[in-house]
């Protein structure tokens, strides 16, 4: 059980030290970032209030003579209370509105794209690690140019190939734009339809990592004894590379996904970026590019709350699937 | 030149931490014997019952729980800490482990030597120990470990004990991962630079009759406390002590072919006895066991400097 | 020093050829191409004529520019290459040498860097610093804070594995200081690693610059791939087919990346020499069995001058012309030392070699119980895995690694059953594996145990009464009781006899331990550097051995209870 609560702590070790850092960030760089964005907000014909003008300080820090600490208390409270202020770039929009309308089309693109990712990766690897010698070994070479490519200049030759010359897929977007977004079997077509190309860049630069870390793994528990064991038992070929082989290769894999999925949110960000696409990824490059601070702040948040989320599922998944984490 | 270590109620706790819990275990129990010059101790037993964590406190590896080490000079003083690592040295078991595969043979016997500022001319030292452990020094001296065999490996690995000028050296298995047929050799070495420099060696082993025969005294040693100690012949001819009878009667013997497999006397099937047992611990696998061997257990006199901790003896023989 | 050196090999080639000759056109190009913002030629004028890859939209020179922009890329690639190294291994080798609290924290700090983004915590920060201070060295010391941690967990790993080696133990008792420790004997040992995690950092931050450069978020000082890139997105070169705009900087990068990996794969190999090419896999046609002669009603396998080649540079005969006859019941030991061959017959026996290693001559026959022979060379695939554990099982070496650590005694025990004896129920095969753990004195609820779980002998234990689930008329046990204690070892070795007396399997026992053959082996065969230099009854072998090395070995165990020799007087040779 020690396994999973050190793990749980960890996580939330690991969440105090973003939300920490998140609080750090703008105090520590220089300029008056919440004066511009009054100046901006100003501009839009927004009412600054009071009331904005403290959360904005609570996120960014202001010139006051609030002592620090208070200051990181009341943020510490916003952010629990998912208050992350108004959104200048989208105003009046709250921020966490502008998340929650973004986040739902990253979270099923980069998830169903790292699934698909690892899966191919990780099958692949097996079979070209558990088949040294073979023709297979040449597939190496071949994946360490897809994983040296940089995600958005393919995503460029691939929307200009499939979307452009070819005219298979569309150019950018996450749907089409004269459908009413809902739960209609039309819209969730057109979603699968624009979603393709985006998640076949996210699959194709990061698959030849798992295919690596597979296929070294493989080699190495290839010349374990209990593998060997196994091949005197009579076991079918295929038995003895799941069940022996591939069944404890993997879990080095699974153990560095912390690691791989940082790369693969990182490139999926570029990817919106290129493909339009309405996630997070795009909005957090309209924050940046808006001087939205407050919307930057409060995906970067919501990004590593995600990202550490998933990190802790496949940990407690490594806690089942490995049993000497549970003695 | 000199030199006698006396070990005193050595005890050695280590701490093992599982989650938040914390649990002690004693790996060395009370242990208390005297190395003394030109003559070779051997610790015999079997793994995890504390013979490599004993060596390692004497080299000042790990610190005692509890327990004293003093190491006496010539001339009857005791030897400051800082003088200590020019008198004790330590040959490791693993001869592939105990070199480090970036450097050279020369590196490894010229550190010492500068250390200790021993010899002016480094190469004609580092010369000199090759040929004291039978190396041609030519050959070796530029060599890396992974040019040499297993022997020749350990056999750099005693030169380098020796380049300090040590006097007392702790042989920790040192040909328990050799090829047989040059186990005996290494061990022959070993003996020949005892007799001529006068060495206090401590020869760790789990093999009887290696400790028969290349020692002077033996001490067993069961779950960190020593069970029955005495000359060399006495204990292996003679054992009194349950467990090494036991550990005598499984030693693999050309002469017993023919010795059924079934002399063996475990007893299996008792309650385990937990490491800080107050009693004896060896009590669960012993066919001799009473109920008195709960009890705490004393060294009783078996015969002339010979004596074993149970209570069968505690009339004397 | 050579093998810290990468093995020279295709990839490597290329690898290097590629690095260098984009570092060449790095460091030569912005000397030779001029300006790259000067405006020569009308706006996206196609490559030829005077520009080699055409022009902007602006019309200024992409070869030009290109020059400027590796120049600048692998300027950042280096800079953050050496902060994140320098970084890590700071956090990484430190914290693991010292321990105790400052590892603990060390490896905190660096886990709680490597599960937050590092992407978005790098687009925060910039998107915070005002475009006229983002200088190359701010992107850098950004790039190098957010990247060191991954680096610097696998360098404490080696560290602490390090930390423990002997040699190390053997410098502190020579009266090293820890500086000296760290220095002289860790990090001499660590540099194919820092090397390896050198040029990761390098090909991550040139691939993270060239995303915040394209996101507009990059130096506002330099040129790099990514901002030619974010120009070219901006100028719409894609919709307007400028290719030549588009796709030169990202092939760089993509080139560059590549030869990098290329690089890292030779320095692998080095940190785990098992991931070196082998030799590809050859199918080797045995030759037809010899039809044996000698017809001893007896024999359970006859194998006859067989020979096994390991195909390396230089091919190694590993087994030379070894024949051997297995009679029923008996025990036929095995002795030799390490190297001598023993291991690699006993896998050739029942085919379990690998490439390199080839058997190119002789055979090995198996005489059935109903009298069929078995030219076990010629086997099938199919035909040879219903034939292995069947008929022939084998108990290897490491006790401690046969079992399968991820799976439970039962998974392992049953499988053979499901395999060999497909027609067996469920509830037969429980009972089955209940009845071999009984026999060798392992209590049936450890079916449910895993590997960690039970002692090194227990271990042992189990691996036997796998050997045992099928009944098979021979068992190969290759050092099976070797990590074992004595008194562990004497107690399986009776149980051994007493499986043997009450089957009537017979036992190829190997090992190095000649006088436990000597009581234990019915017949035994001396093995010195591939051959067998003696065969003989256990009896003869230690009366009266022929063979010099026989006597050499015999020589090597002093006899517990005999007459106390004198070693030292007998020359130290």
């Amino acid at each position: 059980m020690t396994y999973f609560v050190r793990k749980g702590l960890f996580y939330l070790v690991a969440l105090w030290a973003a939300v920490t850092l998140n609080f750090f960030i703008p105090r520590l760089m220089p300029g008056t970032p919440v004066d511009s964005l009054m100046a901006k907000l100003a501009q839009r014909g927004g009412q600054v209030n009071p009331e904005t003008r403290r959360a904005f300080e609570l996120l960014l820090g202001a010139d006051t003579d609030e002592p620090l600490l208070a200051q990181y208390w009341s943020y510490l409270g916003n952010t629990l209370r998912g208050e992350f202020g108004v959104s200048v770039s989208s105003y009046p929009t709250p921020v966490a509105e502008v998340i929650s309308a973004s986040l739902p089309w990253t979270v099923v693109l980069v998830g169903i794209a790292t699934l698909l990712s690892f899966l191919l990766g990780v099958t692949l690897g097996m079979v070209v690690g558990w088949r040294r010698g073979t023709w297979l070994d040449s597939l190496i070479p071949a994946t360490t140019v897809l994983a040296a490519v940089p995600y958005f200049w393919l995503a460029l030759i691939l929307s200009a190939v499939f979307a452009g010359t070819l005219g298979w897929f569309p150019l950018n977007g996450g749907y089409d734009v004269v459908l009413d977004p809902g739960w209609s079997l039309e819209f969730i077509g057109s979603a699968v339809y624009h979603g393709i190309l985006p998640a076949l860049t996210i699959v194709i630069s990061s698959v030849g990592g798992w295919l690596l870390g597979m296929r070294n793994m493989m080699v190495s528990t290839g010349s374990e004894d209990y593998v060997l064991t196994a091949q005197a038992k009579g076991l079918r070929g295929s038995r003895v590379m799941l069940r022996y082989a591939a069944r404890n290769a993997v879990l080095p894999s699974v153990a560095g996904f912390a690691i791989s999925l940082g790369f693969v949110v990182s490139g999926s960000i570029i990817t919106e970026q290129v493909f339009s696409y309405p996630g997070i990824g795009s909005k957090l490059l309209q924050a940046v590019q808006n001087n939205d601070y407050a919307l930057m702040q409060g995906i970067f948040l919501i990004i590593t709350v995600a990202v550490l989320g998933a990190n802790l599922v496949v940990d407690l998944l490594y806690g089942l699937i490995d049993p000497r984490t549970r003695s | 030149m000199t030199s006698t270590i006396e070990v005193r109620d050595l005890v050695k706790d280590y701490t093992i931490r599982s989650g938040l819990s914390r649990a002690r275990l004693r790996a060395v129990d009370d242990v208390t014997f005297t190395l003394t010059p030109g003559r070779t101790l051997a610790l015999v037993g079997e793994s995890g019952s504390g013979k490599s964590t004993i060596a390692r406190m004497i080299a000042r590896l790990e610190r005692p729980s509890s327990g004293s080490i003093t190491l006496t000079g010539a001339d009857g003083e005791r030897v400051p800490d800082r003088r200590y690592r020019n008198h004790v040295q330590m040959v490791f078991q693993d001869p592939f482990a105990s070199l480090n595969p970036f450097h050279t043979i020369e590196h490894h016997l010229a550190r010492p030597l500068r250390l200790h500022g021993r010899a002016s001319d480094i190469r004609a030292e580092v010369a000199r120990l090759l040929e004291r452990v039978n190396l041609p020094a030519a050959e070796i001296a530029h060599r890396r470990p992974h040019e040499l065999s297993g022997g020749q490996r350990q056999r750099v690995a005693i030169a380098r004990a020796l380049a300090p000028g040590a006097r007392v050296v702790v042989a920790d298995e040192p040909v328990s991962m050799l090829d047989v047929s040059i186990r005996l050799g290494v061990l022959t070495l070993l003996n020949r630079l005892q007799r001529e420099e006068g060495l206090a060696i401590l020869y760790i082993t789990h093999d009887l009759a290696t400790a028969r025969h290349f020692s002077d005294d033996i001490m067993v040693l069961y779950r960190g406390r020593v069970v029955e100690r005495g000359p060399a012949d006495e204990v292996i001819l003679r054992p009194k002590h349950p467990y090494t009878r036991l550990l005598a009667a499984a030693a693999p013997d050309p002469d017993a072919r023919g010795r059924s497999l079934e002399s063996g006397l475990d007893v299996a099937g008792n309650p385990p006895v937990r490491v800080d047992d107050p009693g004896c611990t060896f009590r669960d696998r012993c066919p001799m066991a009473t109920r008195v061997c709960a009890q705490p257990v004393a060294d009783h006199r078996v015969a002339d400097d010979h004596y074993a901790k149970c209570w069968m003896y505690v009339d004397g023989t | 020093m050579t093998n810290l050196l990468p093995r020279w090999s295709a990839r490597l080639g290329v690898g290097l050829g590629l690095v260098g000759l984009i570092t060449l056109f790095g460091l030569l190009g912005p000397l030779l191409v001029g300006d790259p913002n000067a405006i020569r030629d009308i706006g996206l004028t196609p490559p030829g004529g005077g520009h080699l890859l055409g022009t902007t939209q602006t019309g200024q020179d992409v070869f030009a520019q290109l020059a400027y922009a590796t120049r600048g890329s692998l300027e950042i690639g280096v800079l953050v290459g050496v902060m994140a190294t320098l970084l890590s291994a700071v956090f990484g080798v430190i914290g693991a040498y010292v321990g105790g609290f400052t590892d603990e924290a060390f490896s905190l700090l660096s886990n709680v860097m490597l599960v937050i983004p590092g992407l978005p915590l790098v687009i925060v920060i910039a998107g915070f610093v005002p475009p006229e201070s983002r200088g190359t060295w701010t992107i850098a010391l950004v790039l190098a804070l957010t990247g060191w941690a991954a680096s610097a967990r696998v360098l404490r790993a080696q560290t602490l594995s390090l930390r423990n080696r002997d040699y190390v133990a053997a410098a502190k008792v020579a009266g090293e200081r820890p500086w000296r420790i760290v220095a002289v004997e860790i990090a001499p040992n660590l540099l194919p690693l820092l090397a390896s995690q050198f040029v990761f950092a390098v090909i991550l931050a040139i691939l993270n610059e060239a995303g915040l450069a394209f996101l507009g978020l990059g130096t506002s000082n330099s040129s790099t791939l990514g901002t030619m890139l974010y120009y070219a997105q901006n100028g719409f070169a894609l919709q307007r087919d400028a290719w030549w705009w588009l796709v030169p900087p990202g092939l760089l990068i993509a080139l560059l990346g590549c030869g990098l990996a290329l690089i890292n794969f030779s320095i692998d190999e080095i940190i785990d020499p098992k991931l070196r090419n082998r030799a590809r896999r050859r199918d080797t046609v045995a030759a037809p069995a010899p039809t044996v002669d000698d017809r001893d009603p007896d024999r359970v396998l006859t194998v006859r001058d067989l020979e096994v080649v390991y195909r390396v540079e230089r091919p190694v005969h590993a087994v030379k012309g070894v024949s051997l006859t297995l009679r029923r019941g008996e025990i036929l030991g095995l002795a030799g030392e390490s190297g001598c061959g023993k291991t690699t017959l006993a896998y050739a026996i029942n085919r379990l070699h690998r490439p390199p290693a080839e058997v190119t001559a002789g055979s090995v026959v198996f005489h059935d119980r109903d009298g069929t022979d078995i030219d076990v060379l010629a086997l099938g695939p199919g035909e040879l895995r219903a034939f292995r554990w069947d008929k022939l099982s084998m108990v290897f070496q490491g006790a401690m690694n046969s079992l399968n650590p991820v799976t439970t005694v039962r998974a392992q025990l049953d499988d053979v059953l499901t395999t060999h004896r497909p027609g067996m129920s469920a509830a037969e095969r429980r009972e089955r594996c209940q009845e071999v753990l009984r026999l060798v004195g392992v209590d049936p609820a450890r079916l449910g145990s895993y590997a960690h779980e039970l002692s090194g002998g227990m271990r042992q234990r189990v691996m036997i009464a796998a050997a045992l689930l099928l009944e098979p008329q021979v068992m190969i046990m290759d050092e099976p009781t070797t990590a074992l204690d004595v008194v562990v070892q004497r107690g399986i070795l009776r149980e051994l006899l007493r499986f043997r007396d009450e089957l009537g399997f017979a036992v190829v026992f190997i090992t190095h331990d000649l006088p436990l053959l000597l009581e234990l082996a019915d017949r035994i065969a001396v093995m010195k550097d591939g051959e067998i230099v003696e065969y003989d009854t256990a009896e003869r072998v230690h009366r009266d051995p022929r063979h010099p090395y026989t006597r050499t070995l015999l020589a090597s165990f002093p006899s517990l209870t005999g007459d106390r020799r004198d070693y030292a007087r007998e020359g130290a040779r």
